[in-house]
């Protein structure tokens, strides 16, 4: 049986930066990342720009193996982890190999959700998450002249406009009435949706499919309202869902994700989960939520890794907050923190400040509660979104600021940031 | 000058075997005793009546006789430490001082002998403020006698050289490894010309052996340690360790008191000259009485002696030339000859109203366990001349002693000059 | 793993908002003046609502971080960090525009740029700053003492650990620091004062320091290496002699000799570490003690309110002596205390070097032994001490501006010692700083002449 001191699951951005924080407190502790895909670590953000060709395959890593050896840390890609028995404080992968660790990281990520759409599990679709998703798509839209995206969540979108891009005929199905629900709010969606249309992109709002059909050449997917679209190319991208099917009959307590402390330890000890895989603490309710987003991967894997660690530094999670930076035909979109007060609890005691250009594509969203930042989104409008986030976890009282906070975010955001660093 | 540059040089030819004679004053024997001793470093600060020595010192650096660094450092003080660094480096190391030098002197002075560093220092020994003088007398010498340096007093001035250079081998030896003072009366030997034999350099070399100075401790990076760290205080290994360190300095003195005569004989058997290594006995195996003397005044006591011989006086001399390690069992025995001794001193016991050389010398007495009968006399202070005269005056109130006389006071000689 | 590295530092007290420095940025980068381009952005010198001036003026740049959250938020690896000049590099060929990184950072120092339409961030100029060169007021500095405690923190430290010097102790961090930049062929000499009663000459046979180390005493330091060094000279071996001494070993009782040395010119770096008194043993008045301080010797009371006279500047007595080379230092300078540190080793290859390095000891002064380092800046930046070096050709050159000091009052209130200070006392002592100030500028220009 093999060991390792610190054991990881997963080789992406949660993985990569809990062993950052560990290698920080401890040089020596063996350390090994197991992880399914076969390559070195990338990110599945980049995919997108491999679909479009802006990205190459070999030029994505986020680490090499020379980062390994100056770290002492054994990467074994490949392997999948089937099961966990914290009892024995041992894992097996999927070649039966068993694996003992001091400590456990669980940074499985997730993987796409696939609507239960009657039809679909006999239909040739496409999803976007691995590499290998990434360059099977590239190929198909090399090929195909038609598109249909479900789902017009982050990857959708990029999907789209990538497909768009590369010549083929793009209609995207969103079930929900607007694009990017939980990061803009309709009116700024809109202004993202007519963009998309003015590019050419067939934009299906507030429709949801209902049956998908395979055909000789591709698919047909009907729609609630009866309407059918065909296809010869289909990306479904309807949202993820947490990897935690190794989690049976280990006792680790899960829920849509795994459910994590503000340390990011699982109910079981000595093993932590961390990044799109958990559920863990809201910033703004007592609830726990999947975020499913790359900046709070790194936050919790660095949560996690240094509680692994023990290092003294350690502090507790913040919470999740939404963060969006999200860039199309040439368009910026940022959103930190709430957007939309008619989805969230802060309804009744918020103070918004909206200021729109729409001809300019212009448009800003400021919400505030107690004098302190709640949320801020915008399109095309210049913003800080690291330092918005600081100033929006700190709780930082703007009541002496606001004015000039509403008129210079950017400036004023960094000269409060400034002052705190100070 | 030339000739004599010769006679040093490392060159192995027979004539350079020869001694050869020159006439030269203590302080140049001095010098000559430290070239053929071929120190490494030597730092040097100007008094009287020390000045001519350094200056001879410095000579012999510009004209290439001496091959040492020369350090014309800022007073007495830095003298000391200056050289105490360049023995920790493994320097053979020499000054000369004497007086109100030595005063500030005093503490790096007293330290050396803890160090166990070998060094030679001159006294040109002169009387001490105040009153102001400038002249010689042995106050400044006897001062330090409680520092753990190793003491000769120098009768002449060919002693003087010879003493000089054998005190460096003396400190040297792995038994001693301390320093050594070599005393020669300001005034009277420091200037007082007279021919001397300057050895010939080879048969030196082969005398002085291997130079070794600091095998036992060193400020060398090739055998890092650290260089006196505080030792002491009332617990843990502290106490037992300093006295064990004084134990052994005490031991270095004892064991001084052979290799001095050894050194001494092997002197003697090399280079033709012999002296009595610590105590010399002139005049004594038929004497009743004696006078007990130091350093220069003993040429003018012989003669007084001799004078007093012709007149039917039992009268001898003991000549202390070893003064620390105290000569203990050479004194007694020439002590167990003698029913009366007459101490000459040229400084003063406070403290005791007495010479301090009469004080040691009775307290080695009382281990011969029966009376003896004494007189100190002080004279010579301040460059003063004890004459044949006043030594035959000494001679006639010592032998009073044998008549059952006895002196509650010091005897003073000089006073009435 | 730690690494330090240059980093380019604001005061924002000495800013009055001038922008020169994101006009040669913008120059730099984009051969404009259009402060869009600057990577540096000096923020509001008006409240935007009521424009009125903004006191103190804040600053918005890359701090180049060592955990950088720019890099792990970027999914391209299109930023990284550069382990060997410590800059965080942005890659134009793997970028995808995706502004991930800009969620990562805290300080506004990756922004997205509209007009180039990528992120754009400070580079520092590959070590030469076009920002620094510029400033008029010294406001922006690129210090180096990162870089320099990476070198340094390479070395072996040659002392032992657990020498039991007070905590917050500057003389222990200095001497480590010193030693670990001189080597090991070396002999350290260390008379009596707080270096050897740390422990590093040692106790009962046992030593504190890894090289040869001796206790001169007190007032022989500089005789005793210029001893050890003749040696060495005299068979061709090339040590160096380092003198750590106290205050009271350099220019009270140690005086003589070191002047001695100093005039024979001596090879040795002789280092003072000045306490301002007799710290080691009870903390009393030294010849250094500034006027008014209390010390044990010179305590506060009816009849007395701390020394009564001023210390003697050291330094400059030093620098008539017309050394190899003299220095000033304080370790809240560490870049510039080590420059002078390599200077001065050089020099005493040639002859004397003398360096003085002002050491605030928090168990005398009384102040608090975390701010050590606080209390070495104030000092600096109220001019309470100055930071020069002098050369025999090159004379007096300040190696930080005088200008524009911090009021003295400040650098007082910090310090139990100086707390009984009256009001004539404070405005005694601040006239003695404005005039020492003076004098040397005097001499600086002086050597300018010449
Ligand atoms: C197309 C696309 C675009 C995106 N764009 C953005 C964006 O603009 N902004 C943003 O914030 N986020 C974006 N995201 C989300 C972001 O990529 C994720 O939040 C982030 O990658 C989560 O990192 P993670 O380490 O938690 O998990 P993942 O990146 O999902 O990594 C999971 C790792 O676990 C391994 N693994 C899984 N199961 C097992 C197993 N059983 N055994 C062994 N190994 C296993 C995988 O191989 C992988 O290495 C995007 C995602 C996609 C797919």
């Amino acid at each position: 049986m093999q060991h390792s001191k610190y054991l990881i699951i997963g080789s992406s951005h949660a993985a990569l930066e809990a062993v950052a924080a560990i290698r920080m407190q401890d040089p020596d502790g063996s350390l090994t990342l197991i992880t399914r895909d076969k390559h070195l670590p990338y990110s599945p953000t980049v995919l997108p720009y491999v679909v479009s060709g802006r990205s190459q395959p070999d030029n994505i890593n986020l680490k090499d193996q020379a980062y390994f050896d100056l770290h002492a840390i054994e990467f074994i890609p490949g392997r999948k982890v089937e099961k966990i028995e914290p009892e024995n404080h041992c894992v097996i992968l999927d070649n039966g190999q068993q694996w003992q660790y001091d400590k456990l990281l669980l940074a499985t990520g997730a993987s796409p959700l696939i609507p239960p759409i009657s039809g679909l599990d006999q239909t040739e679709f496409l999803v976007l998450r691995t590499l290998e998703d990434a360059i099977a798509l590239r190929q198909a839209s090399s090929q195909a002249k038609k598109a249909i995206v479900l789902g017009a969540g982050l990857v959708g979108m990029h999907g789209a406009e990538n497909l768009a891009e590369a010549g083929l005929d793009v209609t995207v199905v969103e079930m929900q009435t607007q694009v990017l629900p939980g990061y803009f709010d309709p009116q700024a969606a809109g202004l993202i949706e007519s963009a998309f249309s003015q590019h050419g992109v067939t934009m299906k709002m507030g429709h949801r499919a209902v049956r998908i059909e395979q055909q000789d050449n591709g698919c047909q997917v009907e729609l609630e309202n009866g309407e059918t679209l065909e296809a010869d190319l289909l990306l479904v991208s309807t949202g993820v869902k947490p990897v935690t099917d190794y989690c049976a009959g280990s006792g680790i307590e899960t829920d849509q994700g795994i459910l994590v402390d503000d340390h990011m330890a699982t109910n079981q000890t000595d093993i932590w989960a961390a990044g799109d895989v958990t559920q863990a603490g809201d910033f703004y309710s007592n609830a726990q939520v999947v975020t499913g987003i790359l900046p709070d991967a790194v936050e919790q894997g660095r949560i996690a890794g240094m509680a692994m660690s023990e290092d003294p530094c350690l502090k507790s999670y913040n919470g999740g907050i939404p963060i969006n930076t999200y860039t199309f035909y040439g368009q910026q979109a940022i959103s930190v923190g709430v957007s939309d007060l008619s989805t969230g609890t802060l309804a009744d005691c918020s103070e918004v400040e909206l200021s729109v250009d729409t001809d300019n594509g212009f448009f800003q969203k400021i919400i505030f509660k107690d004098n302190q930042l709640q949320g801020i989104s915008g399109i095309n409008a210049a913003l800080d979104p690291g330092i918005m986030w600081q100033l929006i976890l700190r709780r930082i009282d703007l009541a002496d600021d606001k004015a000039d906070f509403v008129a210079k975010p950017l400036e004023t955001g960094r000269r409060l940031m400034s002052r705190t660093w100070r | 000058m030339t000739t004599i540059e010769k006679a040093i040089t490392p060159d192995i030819d027979d004539s350079h075997y020869q001694s050869k004679t020159l006439v030269c004053d203590g302080n140049e024997a001095a010098a000559w005793g430290v070239a053929l001793a071929r120190p490494d470093v030597m730092a040097i600060y100007p008094i009287t009546p020390q000045s001519s020595l350094v200056e001879y010192l410095s000579q012999f650096v510009a004209e290439g006789i001496i091959d040492a660094e020369l350090m014309n450092v800022e007073g007495e003080h830095s003298v000391m430490s200056a050289l105490q660094g360049a023995a920790l480096a493994g320097a053979r190391t020499y000054t000369a001082t004497c007086g109100p030098g030595l005063a500030f002197m005093f503490e790096p002075y007293i330290r050396t002998p803890g160090l166990r560093l070998p060094m030679v220092a001159s006294l040109v020994t002169r009387d001490t403020l105040t009153p102001q003088c400038v002249w010689g007398g042995h106050q400044d010498a006897m001062l330090v006698k409680e520092a753990g340096w190793i003491q000769m007093y120098c009768e002449t001035v060919q002693e003087v050289l010879d003493t000089t250079t054998m005190a460096f081998r003396i400190g040297e030896h792995p038994d001693v490894m301390l320093p050594v003072n070599v005393n020669s009366d300001g005034n009277y030997l420091s200037y007082g010309a007279t021919g001397i034999q300057l050895p010939a350099a080879p048969l030196v070399d082969a005398f002085m052996g291997e130079k070794n100075v600091n095998w036992h401790a060193a400020l060398d990076p090739e055998r890092p340690m650290a260089i006196d760290p505080l030792t002491g205080g009332a617990g843990g290994p502290g106490p037992s360790m300093f006295a064990n360190y004084r134990k052994s300095q005490c031991d270095g003195m004892q064991n001084a008191l052979r290799v001095i005569e050894e050194t001494h004989k092997d002197w003697g058997d090399r280079i033709g000259r012999y002296y009595s290594p610590l105590v010399e006995e002139y005049r004594l195996d038929d004497a009743d009485y004696a006078l007990v003397t130091i350093g220069s005044m003993t040429g003018a006591a012989k003669d007084a002696v001799d004078l007093a011989r012709d007149q039917g006086e039992a009268v001898g001399i003991i000549k202390i030339k070893t003064f620390r390690p105290f000569p203990v069992e050479a004194i007694n025995r020439a002590l167990s000859k003698v029913k009366a001794i007459g101490v000459v001193d040229r400084s003063v016991n406070f403290g005791w109203n007495c010479g301090p050389v009469y004080q040691e010398t009775l307290a080695a007495a009382q281990r011969l366990q029966r009376f003896l009968p004494s007189a100190s006399f002080i004279g010579g202070l301040a460059g003063s001349d004890i004459t044949v005269e006043h030594f035959s005056q000494v001679i006639e109130d010592t032998a009073q002693l044998l008549k059952g006389h006895h002196y509650d006071e010091p005897i003073w000689i000089n006073r009435n000059d | 793993m730690a690494l330090g590295y240059n980093t380019i530092t604001f005061n924002p007290d000495k800013c009055d908002g001038c922008g020169d420095c994101m006009r040669a940025c913008s120059q730099a980068k984009a051969g404009t003046d259009d402060p869009v381009h600057s990577r540096i952005q000096i923020l509001a010198n008006e409240t935007p609502s009521t424009g009125e001036q903004q006191s103190p003026i804040e600053m918005a740049m890359c701090r180049q971080c060592g955990d950088p959250k720019c890099v792990s938020n970027c999914p391209a690896a299109a930023l990284s960090k550069d382990l060997s000049s410590g800059t965080i590099d942005w890659d134009s060929s793997k970028c995808v525009n995706c502004l991930l990184c800009t969620v990562g950072c805290a300080f506004g120092g990756i922004t997205y740029n509209v007009e180039v339409g990528h992120v754009t961030k400070c580079d520092t100029c590959d070590g030469n700053p076009a920002c620094v060169k510029v400033c008029p007021h010294g406001a922006l500095e690129y210090n180096t003492s990162g870089s320099v405690y990476t070198r340094i923190g390479d070395k072996e430290d040659l002392f032992v650990p657990g020498l039991s010097a007070c905590q917050g102790c500057n003389s222990e961090l200095l001497i480590r620091h010193t030693l670990r930049n001189v080597g090991s062929n070396v002999v350290v000499a260390t008379p009596p004062g707080c270096i050897p009663g740390m422990g590093t000459v040692g106790y009962n046979g046992k030593t504190g320091t890894k090289v040869p180390v001796f206790h001169p005493l007190l007032t022989n330091t500089a005789s005793m290496l210029a001893g050890i060094k003749k040696q060495y000279n005299r068979v061709g071996r090339d040590v160096t002699m380092l003198a750590l001494a106290g205050d009271g070993g350099v220019g009270d009782v140690g005086f003589q000799s070191l002047s001695g040395a100093a005039e024979r010119n001596e090879q040795q770096l002789f280092m003072c570490v000045d306490n301002e008194g007799y710290m080691n043993t009870g903390m009393q008045s030294s010849g250094s003690t500034p006027a008014g301080s209390w010390t044990s010797t010179t305590p506060v009371g009816k009849e007395m309110q701390g020394k009564r006279t001023d210390a003697k500047n050291m330094a400059r007595i030093m620098m008539m002596h017309n050394c190899e080379y003299v220095a000033t230092a304080s370790l809240s300078f560490m870049d510039d205390y080590y420059d002078k540190l390599d200077k001065a080793l050089a020099a005493s290859k040639r002859g004397f070097a003398y360096l003085h390095v002002y050491a605030p000891c928090p168990t005398g002064w009384r102040f608090p032994a975390a701010e050590t380092i606080e209390v070495c800046r104030k000092q600096v930046e109220s001019n309470f001490v100055t930071l020069w070096e002098f050369t025999p050709d090159q004379g007096l050159q300040f190696t930080r501006s005088v200008d524009k000091p911090a009021p003295l009052a400040d650098y007082l209130k910090q310090i139990g010692k100086y707390r009984h200070l009256n009001q004539d006392q404070i405005d005694h002592l601040q006239r003695r700083v404005d005039n020492q100030v003076k004098s040397l500028k005097a001499f600086e220009q002086t050597s300018a002449v010449s």
